[in-house]
């Protein structure tokens, strides 16, 4: 974990690609809070404020110079519908996209712990569908929108709140080669 | 490390084959319990200690109270409970030479079973004799050989032996749940006896595995991986630990249901861009969808005779239990009640459909009756209890219940309604599926 966040710190400085973070400031708060957030998790204290520093599945190799995060797309408790104030995410993604024709992007799907494990994949799977129909929509090829649901299994948020539910429910996007 | 573990496994099932039984020729070859019970009634059976030598690797004991465990785990039996007397009677009868039936008679019991235990470091006996009280007569006698550290399965089959000469139904003793533990960090699919003991490891993946099912030998299983960004079906033969790849289509592969002969399996796909329900056969192929639309289906399995199949659909708005045809069609609802009713599992004796329902605010286990519609609940209290899988008995039930921030596995009696927990170790049980 501390790897990856280290790793994604290096590649945000020396590309300089503007992150888009969750109701953050500048760039060196965000590294200030990350340092806090390691200190308190080593402390056992635990429980910050989030930062976009996502797990990403094993096979999923990044390319440097075109290397970026995106926001996650939120979605309501048991429902897979995108919801109008996301919309402008997605668009941002698909402009990107479109800016960089050899990228694929594989998008995962999540929910909060609330469901049943089961149902969860499945509906994981339906809010990553729906995030990959609406960037269809946007022009983006079908071959280079790939899907998989992780269910209840990755948890952005580890706590059991309202916050950390919602931050939960999910689609994420990974850029691949 | 894992080779060790797998040859391990294997070491142990084909041992576990050669558990050997036999008729013992004392006692009349026919002779049935003098005694009938209603509904619900159990008959009491007084277990005495088995006599003989342990060899130093197993105590009489604990045989004692494997097989009384197991009896009384059957639903069909309650177990004498006052040892001490047991124990004198026993003692008695020892000097005595002979069995004092009216002795016996006295501490309440209606069925005794006496043994005797002949352990070498290279080969365990276990003989037993089972005695109808009121007639003061045995009923049947048998013996069991094997190597020693498989006295469980000795015990296991013994107790099935008993609940089958007794009652005419087949035991659960002898069966096994698998399911999907993150002990060791990442998930991988495990095996235990139906008692929650002997718990090996099946996957030895570096990858999440989860969602296990049987074939109908009970040693081979399916389930779903995640290799790096996909997700695939795999079977895996237990005690030969090949593993071969069913399928590995774009997006959804899970929730693998074999058919009730084996050949056929049933699952979840979201290769046409919706999770539906999807047959294919037992070893892969091309699958054949059986559900359209733009809702959720999912989580299929088999009616009893393969001709049906109950999964969960959300085409009314929530996710509620649907059944329909093996071969696709007009599927009709089943659950009214709630709004949250996921993860079907048929029983294999008739009309019963166990479910999670979300009650109140927390999943609990409840039946439905596929014709009737009539729900019955099973579980209570606080705790999420999830994804129930019938015991092939049709009485008892498996199935997760999440508490203090761990999910472990509890066994359930139907028609008694006292949860047995199985598990106990450090990390989630989830996921159980029961040999069928």
């Amino acid at each position: 974990m501390r790897r990856t966040v280290a790793l994604l710190l290096t590649g945000i400085l020396v590309v300089g690609v503007s992150f888009a973070m969750q109701g953050c400031a500048g760039k060196d708060e965000e590294m200030e809070d990350l340092t806090a957030q390691q200190e308190m998790d080593e402390a056992g204290a635990l429980a910050g404020e989030d930062l976009a520093l996502h797990e990403q599945p094993d096979d999923v190799i990044y390319v440097e110079a075109t290397s970026r995060e995106f926001e996650d797309v939120q979605f309501d408790f048991d429902r897979y519908d995108i919801r109008p104030r996301d919309e402008a995410t997605l668009s941002g993604i698909a402009s990107w996209l479109n800016e960089h024709a050899n990228v694929d992007v594989l998008i995962e799907g999540h929910c909060d712990e609330r469901g049943t494990n089961e149902y969860n994949m499945a509906l994981g799977e339906q809010r990553a569908l729906a995030a990959r129909r609406y960037l269809i929509g946007l022009g983006i090829g079908t071959a280079r929108l790939s899907t998989i649901s992780y269910g209840e299994e990755r948890p952005f948020d580890h706590g059991s709140s309202e916050s950390a539910w919602a931050a939960n429910r999910r689609a994420h996007f990974a850029v691949s080669q | 490390m894992q080779v060790l573990m797998r040859r391990t496994v294997v070491t142990a099932l084909l041992a576990a084959a050669m558990i050997l039984g036999a008729f013992l020729p004392a006692g009349a070859p026919e002779v049935r319990l003098s005694i009938t019970k209603g509904f619900g009634e159990k008959v009491i059976v007084v277990v005495s200690l088995f006599e003989g030598f342990g060899g130093g690797l197993i105590e009489a004991e604990d045989v004692r109270e494997v097989l009384s465990a197991d009896l009384r785990n059957s639903g069909y039996f309650s177990i004498t409970e006052n040892l001490e007397f047991v124990d004198e009677n026993e003692e008695d009868d020892r000097s005595s030479g002979s069995i004092d039936f009216q002795e016996w008679l006295a501490l309440g019991g209606e069925v005794l079973v006496k043994g005797r235990l002949d352990v070498t470091p290279a080969e365990l006996a276990i003989e037993a004799t089972v005695y109808d009280l009121a007639q003061g007569q045995a009923l049947f006698g048998r013996r069991y050989s094997g190597i020693p550290s498989l006295w469980r399965e000795a015990v296991h089959r013994l107790a099935d032996d008993i609940v089958e000469q007794l009652t005419g139904e087949r035991g659960i003793a002898q069966t096994k749940i698998a399911f999907a533990s993150n002990v060791t960090g990442v998930k991988q699919i495990y095996v235990m006896d139906y008692d929650g003991e002997n718990q090996r490891r099946v996957t030895t993946e570096d990858m999440m595995c989860m969602y296990p099912d049987w074939y109908p030998d009970a040693d081979r299983l399916v389930y779903t991986r995640f290799r790096g960004s996909r997700q695939e079906t795999y079977s895996v033969g237990i005690s030969t630990g090949e593993a071969s790849k069913l399928t590995s289509y774009p997006g959804l592969n899970a929730f693998a249901a074999i058919s009730p002969r084996g050949n056929e399996v049933l699952m979840t796909l979201s290769r046409d861009g919706n999770p539906e329900i999807y047959r294919l056969r037992g070893d892969g192929g091309e699958p054949r969808r059986l559900t359209f639309g733009r809702s959720t289906e999912s989580s299929p399995c088999w009616s009893p005779d393969g001709r049906r199949l109950a999964f969960v659909s959300d085409r009314a708005g929530s996710p509620q239990i649907y059944v329909m045809g093996a071969g696709g069609g007009t599927a009709e609802r089943v659950t009214y009640q709630g709004h949250y009713n996921t993860s079907p599992d048929w029983s294999p004796k008739g009309d019963l459909i166990a479910y999670t329902s979300q009650i109140d605010g927390v999943f609990q286990i409840c039946t439905v009756d596929v014709n009737t519609k009539e729900v019955v609940r099973l579980t209570s209290g606080r705790g999420q209890k999830e994804d129930p899988s019938w015991a092939p008995d049709g009485r008892h039930l498996v199935y997760s219940l999440r508490s203090g921030g761990k999910s472990d596995l509890y066994m359930l009696d139907i028609y008694e309604l006292e949860p047995l927990r199985l598990t106990s170790g450090a990390g989630d049980y989830l996921s159980p599926a029961w040999t069928p």
